[in-house]
């Protein structure tokens, strides 16, 4: 079933426009990777969909439900978790309190603490350093930190914005490995924003993004052939 | 000397009230303030105007004019906030400043159109009761102020560290667009602060105008200033260094200011504030983040 | 954009009714002309403050009385008129740039306190100490200036003096470099821009034109006892009065002030207008509120309301596109190495094999390390390539090596280390860059621009600019000279008058690109030099590089995110991975090493199964 559907989607910024009607859909369960380079208009396609900026036109839908233009706060509540661009740490707030502000929309108590104890057991690092600045961490640990945070909303979409973002290769492969893990184990669909073709091993299906438009599907096996033709294009000799 | 430090401490008190106000406000929007005082001092004067004139034939005590003045604070706080404050949200950080110094602009003007600029006279909201302690004679409005302050400024500490608001609040002062991805609802900060920050500036109009004796226009934004600079010394993002910074400005005016003049205590403050900026711009207690 | 000429006819329409003003005012009317002239001049400094260079002052009013006692002190006690506005000048802009110092450390918020913290210092001195009044004494006039409307002239000299200089601030070194600390300040380094100096210089300017307020104000009154011009009130209307008006827009300010200080004298000696009533009492609130909704709908001003009324008014020519144009490869040649001549010490010049060295460069933000004991070396007349996955760390080698960021180890350039001079030093040693996210001025023109980034160049004082001393009018003509040759190298002349920010972001790059051209370095630093250009410009842009190599002998390290034009370009190429230096070579050796294949596409196969996440930490 459909869990996201977003749909000719035009934005941008004052009269700069990025996106010239980007569609694409995240079902149930499902990993989808949106590609592309610099500057393509992946960023803004998901601050777009969470609401952080304003469609110029186009629709974003969740379970059928157009929820074009509502607040980032209220997607929230409704399961859907960003991890931004630069893994968006509070910087000034420990590590606990970061990882209490992810489950800030959940009032259930007991599940907050059960989430906590599942993040500290999954990343026993976090544990060690609850008590630090967040902006302490190294990247690998702020990247775990991000990554911890959002599944303290036990969220069922996960919109994770290049985690590989200043990653050594190792430590992107691990956070996709992680990503990887969180979709098979808690069935959380997630949309990865990339520009790392690693990501398309995780990948259900696929989009590219170019000057803000989708330029290339794919789906199954065919996301294999899509990995190989971004690999050439991205180190390709010739002007691709 | 102790007399004089009383009252220093007295004046500290209050501007504390006001440093607190500031300090939410920033903490919470990231905007300086410049309207805290005022927007006290016009409530103060509605009530003290309805003490002595009666509004609707209805005339309040001393006390409930002072309760007035809080309640007319706090509603203050939110009509600029939703009003003013609201469609600056994202802009520069001066254009707050600017924004906030109008409407303390606006209000003690109106004052003065409404009022004139003959002083009003500020009977104290809780009498004019003294009680010696250890040699000192405190004043009741004193003895309130110092007890306000304790509670508020303990208040705000635990409301700040142990509540879920309270974590919101920070996480918003630390990245307002994190925050609201996270499941924060900004806007209600917003009127939390600005709610409280009113609040607070009513009261401290309330009990530091019976001290200086009257109420006119830009007095109260002429305490703020006193604040601000406290707080700025102190650390303009920490609440323990903002109140210390303005106790400590507080003492500086009682006790220099009747040893010597009042260009001297605020020749003082202006060369330690100077002198904070230059060499520890942070303020004695602030976060880095304060000195940008 | 407006034309100067339809400038220059407003600013004559204005003199003319401002010299014509007295046939139709009475005495005491023209007195209060004069009052509110001394006002908008003490607004025209603020508005250097607030306008031209970002900082806002709050001690205004103060600085006003500094002005008026001075010259009241001085005058009062028999000192000539002519030494008496001198000092009062001189004294206001000292206490001016004593109350700007904590701009040197921090910036915005705090040292508008600080001004307040000054106001309320300085209005307590009056009353304390009598005799800064000068009381019993009066400020006597010179003979010339006896009648109230021969000081009204005096006063409108006064204005236009002081508007004609700072029209000329702004069209030398220290009006640009004002707008590059307001709009650019991290960055200003790197046009060759101390910051510092800047700001204190604007203080200073800002408080010499208010000490001349004063100074006027002080004769005109002879003595003075009512303190209220002075107090914060007067400084937060000040303010107002800049804001109102519109910043940088004099007319719009002193239009402002006459309706502030002016206009309420003028409806009537009480201020009672039948069917006004008493305009002097509700005219303040009401320009307050006005004050509150300028700010929230953020107009410009009055003066914005001008600007967009002349835009309008405007016939509107054919319209050039504002793209850059297909240049002639002789001419660009030519244009090329006019460019390369520029004054720096022969010992500067010397070819050097190795003409930048890094040597363990470190920068650490927090916990995260960016840059890691990074060595590379950049030889003369290359181009070499930068690239890396977004975050390498690429962009921080350039921050290291401009001075813009918190480097450990040694970035040796021509053989000496560059991190023991200033960053604002460098510019002037042979080094230029853009930024990845546009570092100029956006609301100025294409050409100011240019000029902007060749502040190294213009060596005389700021303040010889603004009384076009010391050869600053020569070195302007030759600056601008030098901006019209970059930019008809970049095919830009016919934007050289265009609003910078008006133009396609593309457009905007190359405009950045032929700034540091300008700027007549050896070694240039171009972060993400291709973005937001079309495939041809970007073709047409690696094509400018090698023409820049070959005919200039230029060194240039290009960050790109396009292989393929690093491939075509560059003659060697650095591959960062993490903040450190993971492959080295040709375009060819270092896109055919496993490690950075690696890099940018990963190691091959994810295999979910094999790895824990507890491995994460190892």
């Amino acid at each position: 079933m459909t869990l996201l559907e977003v749909r000719d989607l035009c934005s941008g910024y004052g009269t700069l426009q990025v996106l010239f009607g980007v569609s694409l859909t995240v079902g149930e369960g499902e990993v989808v990777a949106l590609m592309g380079s610099n500057g393509a208009g992946k960023t803004t396609t998901l601050r777009t969909v969470t609401g952080l900026l304003k469609a110029m036109s186009g629709t974003v839908s969740l379970d059928g439900v157009e929820v074009t233009g509502s607040a980032p706060e209220k997607l929230v509540a409704k399961g859907v978790v960003m991890v931004p661009e630069g893994r968006g740490m509070l910087r000034d707030l420990t590590v606990s309190e970061n990882l209490a502000l992810g489950a800030y929309v959940i009032d259930d108590k007991r599940q907050v603490a059960a989430s906590l104890d599942k993040a500290f057991t999954t990343f026993p690092i976090l544990y060690e350093r609850r008590e630090q600045k967040a902006g302490t961490l190294s990247g690998g640990q702020q990247q775990m930190l991000a990554l911890g945070r959002a599944l303290m909303a036990s969220p069922r979409l996960m919109l994770v914005d290049e985690a590989s973002m200043g990653l050594s290769p190792i430590m992107t492969e691990r956070a996709f490995t992680l990503i990887a893990d969180i979709n098979r184990t808690a069935g959380v669909a997630v949309l990865i924003v990339e520009q790392n073709v690693l990501a398309l091993d995780l990948a259900n299906r696929a989009y590219v993004l170019e000057k803000g438009q989708v330029v290339a599907t794919a789906e199954g096996a065919d996301v294999r052939q899509m990995q190989a033709r971004l690999r050439e294009a991205y180190l390709g000799t010739v002007d691709a | 000397m102790l007399g004089e430090i009383v009252v220093g401490l007295a004046i500290g008190s209050a501007y504390s009230l006001l440093a607190v106000a500031v300090v939410l406000v920033y903490s919470g929007t990231g905007v300086l303030s410049l309207a805290m005082g005022e927007i006290g001092a016009f409530s103060l004067y509605a009530g003290l105007y309805a003490h002595d004139h009666g509004i609707f034939g209805w005339q309040p005590g001393v006390f409930v004019a002072g309760l007035l003045a809080v309640a007319g604070g706090g509603v203050l706080g939110l009509v600029v906030e939703r009003f003013v404050m609201r469609p600056l949200v994202g802009r520069p950080a001066l254009d707050g400043l600017v924004a906030t110094l109008a409407v303390a602009l606006f209000l003690a003007l109106t004052e003065l159109y409404l009022y004139g600029l003959d002083p009003f006279a500020a009977p104290s909201p809780v009498g004019a009761g003294t009680i010696e302690v250890g040699g000192a004679v405190l004043t009741a409005t004193e003895l309130v102020l110092f007890g306000l302050a304790a509670a508020v400024a303990l208040g705000l500490y635990l409301f700040l560290t142990r509540t879920k608001f309270g974590l919101a609040t920070r996480a918003t002062t630390s990245d307002p667009v994190v925050a609201r991805l996270l499941g924060v609802k900004v806007n209600r900060v917003y009127v939390f602060a600005w709610g409280v920050g009113g609040l607070l500036s009513g009261a401290a109009a309330a009990l530091l105008a019976p001290i200086n004796g009257s109420l006119t226009p830009f007095s109260l934004t002429t305490a703020l200033l006193s604040a601000l600079a406290g707080a700025v010394i102190g650390g303009l993002d920490s609440l323990g260094g903002a109140i210390l910074g303005s106790m400590l400005v507080g003492v500086v005016t009682g006790v220099v200011g009747s040893r010597f003049d009042p260009a001297m205590s605020a020749g003082v403050v202006f060369v330690a504030v100077l002198a904070t900026l230059m060499i520890r711009p942070r303020g004695l207690f602030g976060s880095p983040r304060a000195a940008t | 954009m407006q034309r100067p000429e339809s400038r220059h006819a407003g600013a004559g329409v204005l003199l003319v009714g401002a010299l014509l003003a007295p046939l139709a005012l009475n005495l005491p009317q023209t007195s209060i002309i004069v009052t509110a002239l001394c006002f908008g001049l003490v607004a025209l400094g603020l508005d250097v403050l607030i306008g031209s260079t970002g900082q806002l002052s709050m001690a205004h009013g103060a600085l006003y009385g500094v002005g008026v006692f001075t010259a009241l002190g001085l005058g009062s006690r028999g000192a000539p008129w002519p030494m008496a506005f001198a000092a009062a000048i001189v004294l206001s802009a000292v206490v001016a740039v004593i109350v700007g110092l904590p701009s040197l450390r921090i910036r915005g918020l705090q040292v508008a306190i600080a001004s307040l913290a000054f106001q309320l210092f300085a209005q307590q001195l009056p009353n304390t100490y009598s005799q800064v009044k000068s009381a019993g004494r009066t400020f006597e006039r010179p003979g010339f200036l006896v009648d109230e409307t021969h000081l009204y002239y005096f006063g409108v000299a006064c204005t236009v003096l002081v508007l004609v200089l700072l029209n000329r601030l702004r069209s030398t070194r220290g009006g640009r470099s004002l707008l590059a600390v307001r709009d650019v300040e991290a960055r200003a380094a790197a046009f060759g821009i101390d910051t510092g100096r800047t700001k204190l210089f604007a203080y200073g300017v800002s408080g010499a034109v208010a000490g001349l307020g004063g100074a006027l104000f002080a004769l005109q009154q002879a003595s003075v006892s009512d303190l209220q011009p002075f107090i914060l009130r007067e400084s937060l209307l000040l303010v107002a009065v800049v804001v109102i008006g519109g910043a940088r827009s004099a007319v719009g300010i002193l239009f402002a002030a006459f309706l502030l200080k002016g206009l309420p004298g003028l409806l009537g000696t009480d201020g009672n207008v039948a069917f006004l009533g008493d305009v002097s009492q509700w005219l303040p609130p009401a320009l307050a509120l006005l004050l509150v909704v300028s700010v929230v709908l953020q107009p410009a001003g009055i003066g914005g309301v001008l600007r967009d009324l002349n835009i309008r008014l405007t016939p509107k020519g054919e319209r050039l596109p504002p793209r850059p144009q297909p240049t002639d490869a002789a001419l660009a040649t030519a244009r090329a190495r006019m460019l390369r001549d520029v004054p720096r010490p022969l010992k500067e010049r010397l070819p050097v094999p190795a003409l930048l060295v890094a040597d363990q460069v470190s920068v650490r933000y927090g916990g995260v390390t960016a840059l890691d004991a990074l060595n590379l070396e950049i030889r003369r007349s290359e181009i070499v390539g930068l690239i890396g996955a977004n975050g390498a760390g690429k962009s921080t080698f350039f921050n290291a090596v401009s001075g813009l960021a918190p480097t450990t180890g040694v970035i040796r350039y021509r053989d000496r280390d560059l991190l023991l001079s200033p960053p604002s030093s460098r510019s002037a040693r042979g080094l230029a860059r853009t930024f990845q996210e546009m570092g100029l001025v956006r609301s100025e023109t294409v050409r100011e621009n240019i000029l902007l980034a060749q502040t190294w160049m213009a060596d005389y004082p700021m303040a010889a600019g603004l009384l076009a001393l010391g050869g600053s009018v020569g070195t302007e003509r030759e600056l601008r000279r030098r901006a019209d040759q970059a930019l008809e190298l970049f095919g830009l002349q016919h934007l050289a008058g265009e609003r910078l920010g008006d133009l396609p972001y593309g457009t905007m790059r190359i405009v950045e690109i032929a700034s540091a051209v300008a700027s007549g370095p050896d070694l240039l630093l171009l972060d993400e030099a291709s973005a937001g250009l079309t495939p041809d410009e970007a073709h047409a842009l690696g094509d400018r590089f090698k023409a820049l190599r070959d005919e200039l002998g230029l060194t240039l390290v290009v960050i790109e995110h396009h292989v393929p034009l690093i491939a075509a370009t560059c003659d060697y190429c650095y591959c960062l991975e993490s903040g450190a230096l993971i492959a080295e070579g040709t375009p060819a050796e270092v896109t055919a090493q496993p490690r950075v294949i690696e890099s940018f596409l990963g190691r091959g196969t994810l295999q979910p199964e094999t790895l824990r996440p507890e491995e994460v930490l190892a």
